[in-house]
């Protein structure tokens, strides 16, 4: 499953994470380090899985865990029109 | 892993559709290169039209406080246009020429602070916003100038603040006077500091996220939807990465020495 950064979004990326606006909804976000990361691949057009598998390469974390971390971030930011 | 998501917040009421928006009790539409500023509650209009404010239908008739607001909204819409970039928050000038910016909520003690500061010899940029604007290798706050606001409360600390007490404003709930002092043109900036009045004095670095998010807050027409919001977004994001950034809790004990907090810190 692919989804695309909405043109809504606006990205602010910092040494200890990022800040998200939603021009539309006037809304923003901030994302932690991991946040950012998945943010970054999502950015790259990195399907689910790819993003499930470089989290698990990348970090100290089970795969069962960072999918579920994973797919609460993307309905979030689907359920905030940040992503399409 | 840590939760990915913080806690997003929400800074504009309403339904905001592309390009409409609303700023306190003011409705915007832009099209093209005209914006037209509505004030609610006064039913007058005002035009940002090509960089310039143009007076629309209901203007002259409005009370001063509301041609006030569309004038302050506009300007700031102006301004963004030439990379000029408004920040609620009160800037101060230290003896070593660089400015501090504090930054918080109406009521958080900007201008309690800036007066203080200037009783020590700090120069004023303004107490209720700045301009932030990129320049080759740094950053600059520019002056916003208007009149110190503050309570003649403060007189129990500030003794020589008795003389204004004629000039207060009763029918303000926060019996304002008004200071008027020689603003500063320019500054290089030095930190960002956020208030917040509190029982007891702390002063902590705050992370980058969380200062960009404040400042987001503090900066709201970076959220327009127009050419000028990533460049906006850009010069926000400098500021938190380029100057340090903390959080002042403060009580009234701070009155007569925040100068020494501030430079304590710069040290």
């Amino acid at each position: 499953m692919r989804y695309r950064i909405s043109g809504d979004a606006l990205t602010a990326m910092l040494s200890d994470g990022a800040v998200v606006l939603n021009l539309h909804s006037k809304r923003y976000f901030s994302l932690n380090e991991t946040g950012t990361r998945v943010w970054a691949l999502l950015e790259d057009n990195s399907g689910l899985d790819e993003i499930v598998q470089t989290l698990t390469a990348e970090y100290d974390v089970a795969e069962s865990d960072a999918r579920r971390e994973v797919m609460a971030l993307v309905e979030e930011l689907l359920r905030e029109g940040l992503l399409v | 892993m840590p939760g990915l998501a913080q806690s997003p917040a929400a800074i504009a009421t309403g339904e905001p559709v592309t390009h409409e928006w609303r700023h306190g009790l003011i409705d915007a539409r832009a099209s093209g290169g005209d914006t037209l500023l509505f004030h609610t509650a006064a039913r007058a209009v005002l035009h940002v039209r090509h960089g310039r404010l143009v007076r629309g239908t209901g203007y002259s008739a409005a009370p001063s406080s509301a041609r006030r607001e569309l004038v302050r909204l506009g300007a700031q819409l102006v301004l963004r246009g030439r990379g000029l970039y408004h920040v609620h928050a009160a800037g101060l000038v230290a003896p070593d020429g660089r400015a501090w910016l504090l930054a918080g909520e109406s009521g958080c003690g900007k201008s309690t602070l800036a007066y203080a500061l200037m009783r020590a010899g700090w120069r004023v940029l303004g107490d209720d916003g700045v301009l932030l604007q990129r320049a080759l290798d740094t950053l600059v706050a520019h002056a916003w100038r208007q009149p110190l606001q503050l309570s003649i409360e403060l007189a129990e600390y500030f003794p020589e603040l008795q003389s204004y007490r004629a000039a207060v404003d009763w029918s303000d709930p926060r019996h304002r006077i008004s200071i008027t002092y020689r603003a500063m043109q320019h500054a290089p900036i030095a930190a960002l500091v956020f208030l917040a009045r509190v029982r007891h004095d702390a002063i902590t670095p705050l992370p980058q996220t969380v200062a960009l998010s404040r400042l987001v807050r503090q900066s709201s027409t970076v959220l327009l939807s127009d050419a000028h919001a990533a460049p906006h977004l850009a010069a926000l994001r400098e500021l938190v990465m380029q100057v340090p950034r903390y959080q002042l809790e403060h009580t009234e004990r701070q009155l007569h020495r925040v100068h020494k907090t501030l430079l304590g810190l710069a040290t």
